[in-house]
């Protein structure tokens, strides 16, 4: 069976996502900047309008999950495309030195590994995962998220001097 | 049957946290179970350095583990502690097959938080170098696909066109793979001279011989067609969920590629078809790289018969600070969506790279399709994806 993917004009499309967005999660600071749709959520309402993106919206592909730490809380992007220009940018702030999220698998399979990448490296749990392991690490004696800043490098250099 | 106390032991090698026996479903008419099994990361035919924990039921699989983390090289930790042109020569060393693309995409998206100003014959030179990338990534990966069914010739072939192009990339950027050639607002040097004209013969002479040494040496081969039909096939809608891009998605016919799609650089300029296939199975995704590296050397005659004179370097400071916010940059890579989301607080390092590597997304395809395959039919399935082990590996 073929997927149709969405068609016509793309500025059209992008307002009927915010309009989505903001009619079912009342979602007001979100914003479309050129053919992006930022999002702002709290972490609790992840999963709810990552539904509403893939089943009501139909934006059919989760392109990655990015986790920064910000040294007491942690952001966690998702990236959306819908595969025709239009791009949806969900950004959520967890608070905290121990992030818990739930997981976004059952509605896009792919998340999969990006999370078990997330976890790996930052630590953040995903509540619900169907197989919440480390992709690179070591499995056993290994108790260390070497992407957090509170993990130190032994060759850190700075610049400073430097013009 | 393996004794319980072994099949604990396998499974903490393995790195499983819960213990799982075997299914009984699959418990022949003998009673037997399965039989686990690890496939590399030291398999002579494996690509790169990748594990797959097997669960066999005779020779058909009935699970697939791929474990990853044998060539991980901190690449994002260590973007962190640089500045922001040294981060360059590391994206090189991501997906080795694909340099010029992930350069292409770090650059991207830092100039995403510059705002630069990108010279017209910069961008050319830019596309130009990609697209040759590119068939020097397509070629090769057939000659791998026809290598893991037992093939060897088509190899000597494929690598004799990529050492060509390693040429014309080591006369251009002084080095044969790692070429820290895109940098931040255009490319290191312009073209040699003498350069564009060399690059047209090659295209040339590659187009003529492409029918007889990529085509008909293999397409239409009963041992190819045999090994490859049907093999691995999967739905479109299974495709976008496992968040494929590239060739193994468009191989199911969907319609979806960066440079058309999500428009960067000169692309909107430049003519070419996004090339689909409906099988979804090995034989398509063959298909659909000869066609995609046909469509490369249109790219090329076009970008060297539209390229422009002038500077190949924008105006930038000394000491880059780009100011606080994300980047993104997004490039087609010949295995599919390689994207970088570079993450600035304002300091001349970044605060986060976070790459989104094609090869790694598209391996979760691997847990998919490879249940219910034979053993052997696995190196073929391999070689729909064609994954680079510096790529999912970072």
């Amino acid at each position: 069976m073929a997927v149709t993917l969405p068609e016509g004009d793309l500025q059209t499309r992008l307002e009927s996502y915010l309009d989505g967005f903001k009619n079912r999660h009342g979602l007001e600071e979100s914003v479309v900047e050129g053919n992006v749709v930022r999002v702002a959520v709290e972490p609790g309402f992840v999963p709810a309008v990552l539904a509403t993106a893939r089943e009501a919206l139909g934006i059919m592909h989760l392109a990655f999950i990015t986790v920064v730490d910000r040294m007491g809380s942690f952001e966690v992007h998702y990236e959306l495309l819908d595969l025709r220009g239009g791009i949806v940018r969900v950004k959520t702030t967890i608070q905290g030195e121990e992030p818990v999220i739930d997981t976004v698998t059952n509605i896009y399979p792919t998340a999969n590994w990006h999370e078990r990448e997330a976890y790996d490296m930052f630590g953040v749990a995903f509540k619900g995962h169907p197989d919440l392991r480390r992709t690179y690490m070591w499995q056993d004696h290994f108790d260390h998220h070497p992407l957090l800043k509170s993990f130190e490098i032994s060759t850190r250099r700075t610049f400073e001097g430097l013009r | 049957m393996l004794k319980d106390e072994k099949r604990v032991e396998s499974i903490t090698l393995s790195g499983r946290e819960s213990v799982r026996l075997a299914n009984p479903d699959v418990r022949d008419e003998f009673g037997l179970e399965t039989l686990d099994m690890n496939m590399g990361p030291q398999h002579p035919a494996m690509h790169g350095l990748l594990r797959l924990i097997l669960e066999l039921d005779g020779e058909t699989v009935v699970r697939c583990d791929p474990v990853m983390g044998y060539l991980h090289r901190c690449q994002e930790k260590i973007a962190e502690n640089r500045m922001y042109p040294a981060v360059i020569p590391l994206t090189d060393r991501l997906d080795y097959f694909a340099n010029m693309h992930n350069e292409h995409g770090y650059v991207l998206a830092v100039e995403d938080l510059l705002d630069v100003e990108i010279p017209p014959r910069a961008e050319y030179i830019r596309v130009l170098m990609c697209e040759l990338m590119r068939l020097a990534s397509h070629i090769p990966s057939l000659g791998f696909l026809m290598l893991e069914l037992g093939a060897f010739t088509p190899i000597l072939y494929c690598f004799r066109e990529r050492e060509r192009i390693q040429t014309i990339f080591e006369a251009v950027t002084g080095a044969r793979m790692m070429f820290h050639y895109i940098r931040i607002g255009g490319v290191k040097a312009d073209l040699p001279p003498d350069i564009p004209q060399k690059i047209w013969d090659y295209i040339e002479g590659l187009e003529q011989r492409f029918q007889s040494d990529f085509v008909d040496l293999i397409q239409g081969n009963e041992i190819f067609i045999s090994r490859t039909r049907g093999v691995g096939t999967m739905s479109q809608e299974k495709a976008l969920e496992m968040g494929l891009t590239g060739p193994p998605l468009r191989c199911t016919g969907v319609d979806f590629d960066i440079r058309r799609d999500y428009p960067y650089s000169i692309y909107p300029e430049l003519e070419f078809d996004v090339i689909t296939d409906q099988a979804g199975d090995v034989e398509a995704s063959y298909r659909v790289r000869i066609a995609e590296a046909l469509q490369s050397i249109r790219l090329i005659k076009q970008c060297l018969e539209k390229m422009p004179e002038g500077e190949v370097m924008g105006d930038l400071g000394r000491r880059l600070r780009p100011a606080e916010g994300d980047g993104f940059g997004r490039v087609e890579s010949p295995r599919g969506e390689f994207s970088v989301h570079v993450v600035s607080d304002g300091s001349d390092t970044p605060y986060r790279v976070h790459y989104r590597d094609p090869s790694f997304c598209n391996m979760q395809l691997l847990q998919e399709v490879i249940p219910g395959h034979y053993l052997p039919d696995i190196m073929p399935i391999m070689g729909l994806i064609d994954p680079v082990s510096g790529g999912w590996d970072k």
